[in-house]
């Protein structure tokens, strides 16, 4: 496949995906909203930005601790950073306006369906406004946005043909998986550390954005461990929303996408490093020790950033003599 | 005309659609006769589309338009604020082209091209034409389109034009050619798009026709590129080269890579390595073996053309003057759409050919010529003057709409350089109905069907049917309002 056309399925599964994790980080915002005391909201809002490694607008995050009224414009300023802000590289505007641009570019590769959907995805977000949804029900709003990033990925799934583009749309989505999964555990610990006191909801909200409180509930009849929690959400294969299944997939995707190519050995050999990371080293840490743990989420999130550079010098932007000799 | 005067069997029973329908003596319409009755090809679709409320035909148009937004079928405006995307807007009433009148345009089209393509491979040769005073020497050599890059290159079935999109008008004499487009004319997958539109919109109209279908374009397209593969091999790899996603054509270029299963590339995405050119893919590089290029020469390689293009490929040409590549249309075809040259059209196809040509050319004064430039200079205020370089509506005067003041300056630039600039009566383009306010209304158009020659020639009975849709404006141009229509060609 053409490098350029992988590179755009490449980032239309990152955008697609930070997309999707936006939505579920503001929806879950809402639930904290709804009956949490302000000091806890304002943690998780702390939570939020922290792991996105993002200052909202105007600087820093300050909330106003006695007056509910105001933390609610507070609220109303973040989620409009968050969801519309042409500005904000991430917001889920600009996260869907970019991967949509990027499938307009490589539309010859990319399913009429698929197309069909983002285009359809993105002009109904175009023209709205966060006034227009906050009268209204927003948590609405986010599950539609949500919704339509799903239907994308089932399309994908059920469609497309399992060659490189295949290959790349999923490399795209689950490094970026990885590195804000690794971002948000981190900034959990911060928050809310493994010693200090510790609420059920804290813990209940990390898991219901990665889609794993159900899980989670069953296998350890709803005791919210820290511990327990984290190990889940890194550790565990069989978590969707966990850093090991997403390096799963990465794993696969770069056996898949380099057979034969002596080029890639580089992305895959750092891909089957940290599996062997999370597989061989993880369970080995103090479960009380938050800077131990830190220490191997930024180790994470490193491995993907360099992951990610591995990948455009193997299959995108590689110089004209490696290219032939391959 | 007034309704009043159409007479029984004619536009009255048309019903609501074309109640209000006046066609106007001065042009040809498409659809009625000058007596007001329907013309035998159409009365079928006035039948069918008479009795049917204006408003449901709106609503039908208006669904069209947004299933075009939907599946992102726009072109790309530039301007202030930033790049705009827009659909070209289509007028859902087809209009219908009977058989023999396509059979004689078909017959026509396939004698210019092969004509131009003679006189490409004959002045970048031999130059005859040249030697044998058929044209002058320096309006050919001296066109900005001539690539002296290109002589003695060795072309595949000396087919130098690919693709042709020849933009015909009809008037009360028939049939012309305004122009022919050599270089990368643009257009053939709005033909597509509106014909599945329409299909869609008016299918039981559609079914009642017998409509040649036009759908096999991008298996020709691709067969007729394949045919000029160096390696001469039966699955050759062929790329769109296209300049990226801010040219307005962008659209069109990713629908035909789509249609004919070929990689879409930008300049970037090309390498030439030892004389041979290569795509960068996922696997490493790639050979390939034709490039059908939507960019302008200039852009093709910094090393040949233009060394402050960023868009091209260092080399490529290098590559193709070795016979190692084949690229689509030739470099240097402009010279032969070139609006002087156009004028000489008629006698290169005698001289070619030894056959008259078919299709008449529109009247033009080359002002290069003293007689060209009184006349013109005389009649600034009934012509069309045109640059003779000049593409898209731009760059022209339309002397009966300008104000003294800029026929005045317009004579000033002429005088300056004679040779630039050539003029053209205004041209009474025919009409066919609309969708308008309140009922059809008479818009003029043209249409741009497309030609194609690989080792042989082929072309699919439909065109681009461009439609001023602004009332009384005779500019089609998508970039100045105009919109289009699908062009049915009946079987006989």
């Amino acid at each position: 496949m053409l490098s350029r056309s992988a590179q755009g399925l490449y980032w239309i599964g990152r955008y697609l995906e930070r997309a999707q994790h936006g939505c579920r980080l503001i929806a879950d915002q809402f639930e904290t909203m709804k009956d949490r005391p302000v000091d806890e909201i304002d943690k998780s809002w702390r939570r939020l930005y922290q792991g996105l490694q993002r200052v909202p607008l105007g600087g820093e995050l300050r909330s106003n601790l006695d007056d509910e009224q105001f933390m609610l414009v507070d609220a109303y300023t973040l989620a409009d950073d968050l969801t519309f802000e042409s500005a904000n590289p991430d917001s889920i505007r600009s996260c869907l306006a970019n991967a949509r641009e990027n499938a307009r570019q490589v539309r010859n590769v990319v399913d009429e369906d698929l197309w069909s959907c983002l285009n359809l995805a993105f002009l109904d977000l175009r023209d709205v406004e966060i006034s227009d949804i906050w009268k209204d029900r927003p948590n609405e709003f986010y599950r539609r946005t949500e919704d339509a990033v799903r239907t994308f990925f089932g399309i994908a799934e059920s469609n497309m043909y399992r060659d490189d583009g295949w290959q790349f749309l999923q490399l795209g989505r689950f490094v970026e998986r990885a590195q804000l999964l690794a971002g948000l555990i981190d900034a959990q610990l911060t928050v809310y550390p493994v010693g200090g006191p510790q609420a059920d909801p804290d813990w209940l909200s990390l898991l219901r954005i990665c889609a794993a409180g159900d899980s989670y509930g069953r296998l350890h009849s709803m005791q919210f461990d820290p511990a327990a929690v984290v190990d889940f959400l890194v550790a565990d294969p069989l978590v969707s929303r966990s850093i090991r299944y997403a390096v799963a997939r990465i794993c696969e995707a770069l056996d898949a996408a380099s057979a034969g190519r002596p080029l890639a050995v580089e992305a895959g050999r750092r891909a089957g490093r940290l599996a062997a990371l999370i597989d061989y080293d993880w369970p080995n840490r103090d479960p009380a020790d938050d800077e131990a743990i830190r220490a191997t989420l930024h180790a994470i999130g490193d491995s993907c950033r360099r992951l990610h550079d591995d990948i455009d010098d193997a299959y995108f932007s590689y110089g004209i003599e490696e290219g032939a000799d391959a | 005309m007034p309704v009043e005067q159409a007479g029984t069997g004619g536009l009255a029973d048309g019903g609501q659609l074309f109640a209000g329908y006046e066609t106007d003596p001065a042009f040809y319409d498409e659809m009625f006769d000058a007596s007001g009755a329907p013309r035998a090809h159409c009365r079928e679709l006035l039948a069918a589309l008479g009795g049917t409320p204006h408003e449901e035909i709106a609503i039908m148009q208006e669904r069209a338009e947004r299933s075009f937004l939907h599946e992102g079928i726009t072109f790309s405006v530039y301007g202030e604020e930033g790049a705009l995307e827009r659909i070209i807007p289509i007028d859902i009433i087809p209009r219908i082209i009977a058989a023999e009148e396509w059979d004689f345009l078909e017959r026509g089209l396939r004698q210019r091209l092969e004509a131009l393509n003679l006189f490409l491979a004959d002045i970048y040769g031999p130059g005859r034409v040249i030697a044998d005073g058929v044209i002058p020497a320096d309006m050919v050599r001296g066109c900005p389109q001539f690539r002296i890059a290109m002589r003695g290159v060795e072309v595949a079935h000396s087919t130098y034009v690919s693709v042709c999109g020849t933009d015909l008008v009809r008037t009360h004499d028939g049939f012309l050619v305004l122009e022919d487009n050599l270089r990368v004319p643009s257009g053939v997958s709005y033909m597509l798009a509106n014909r599945a539109a329409v299909k869609t919109s008016l299918r039981n109209v559609f079914r009642r026709h017998r409509v040649r279908g036009i759908e096999d374009y991008g298996r020709l397209l691709r067969r007729t590129l394949a045919e000029l593969s160096p390696r001469g091999d039966s699955d050759p790899t062929i790329v769109l080269l296209t300049p990226g996603v801010y040219n307005s054509a962008f659209y069109e270029h990713m629908f035909l890579a789509r249609e004919m299963g070929i990689e879409l590339v930008q300049g970037s995405d090309l390498v030439a390595r030892n004389d041979f050119v290569y795509m960068r893919t996922t696997g490493g590089l790639r050979r390939v073996d034709v490039i059908y290029r939507r960019i302008d020469d200039d852009f093709l390689d910094p090393l040949a053309f233009r060394p402050d293009s960023v868009l091209g490929t260092p080399g490529l040409l290098n590559a193709y003057r070795l016979g190692n590549v084949a690229i689509a249309n030739a470099p240097g075809t402009g010279v032969a759409d070139d609006k002087s040259v156009y004028a000489y059209v008629p006698e290169i196809i005698r001289y070619f050919l030894n056959e008259e040509p078919l299709l008449a050319n529109v009247e033009t004064h080359l002002c290069r010529n003293p007689e060209g430039l009184e006349y013109t200079l005389d009649n600034l205020d009934k012509l069309v003057v045109k640059e003779v370089g000049g593409s898209g509506g731009h760059g022209m005067l339309v002397g009966p709409h300008a104000t003294p003041d800029e026929r005045e300056a317009f004579a000033e630039a002429i005088r300056n350089d004679p040779a630039n600039y050539i003029s053209q009566p205004t041209l009474d383009l025919s009409c066919a109905p609309c969708l308008a306010e309140g009922g059809a209304a008479p818009r003029h158009v043209d249409l741009r069907p497309f030609i194609l020659r690989g080792q042989e020639m082929r072309l699919v009975p439909g065109a681009f049917c461009r439609v001023a849709l602004t009332p009384g404006s005779l500019v089609v141009n998508s970039s100045q309002g105009g919109g289009g229509k699908d062009l049915w060609v009946l079987s006989g």
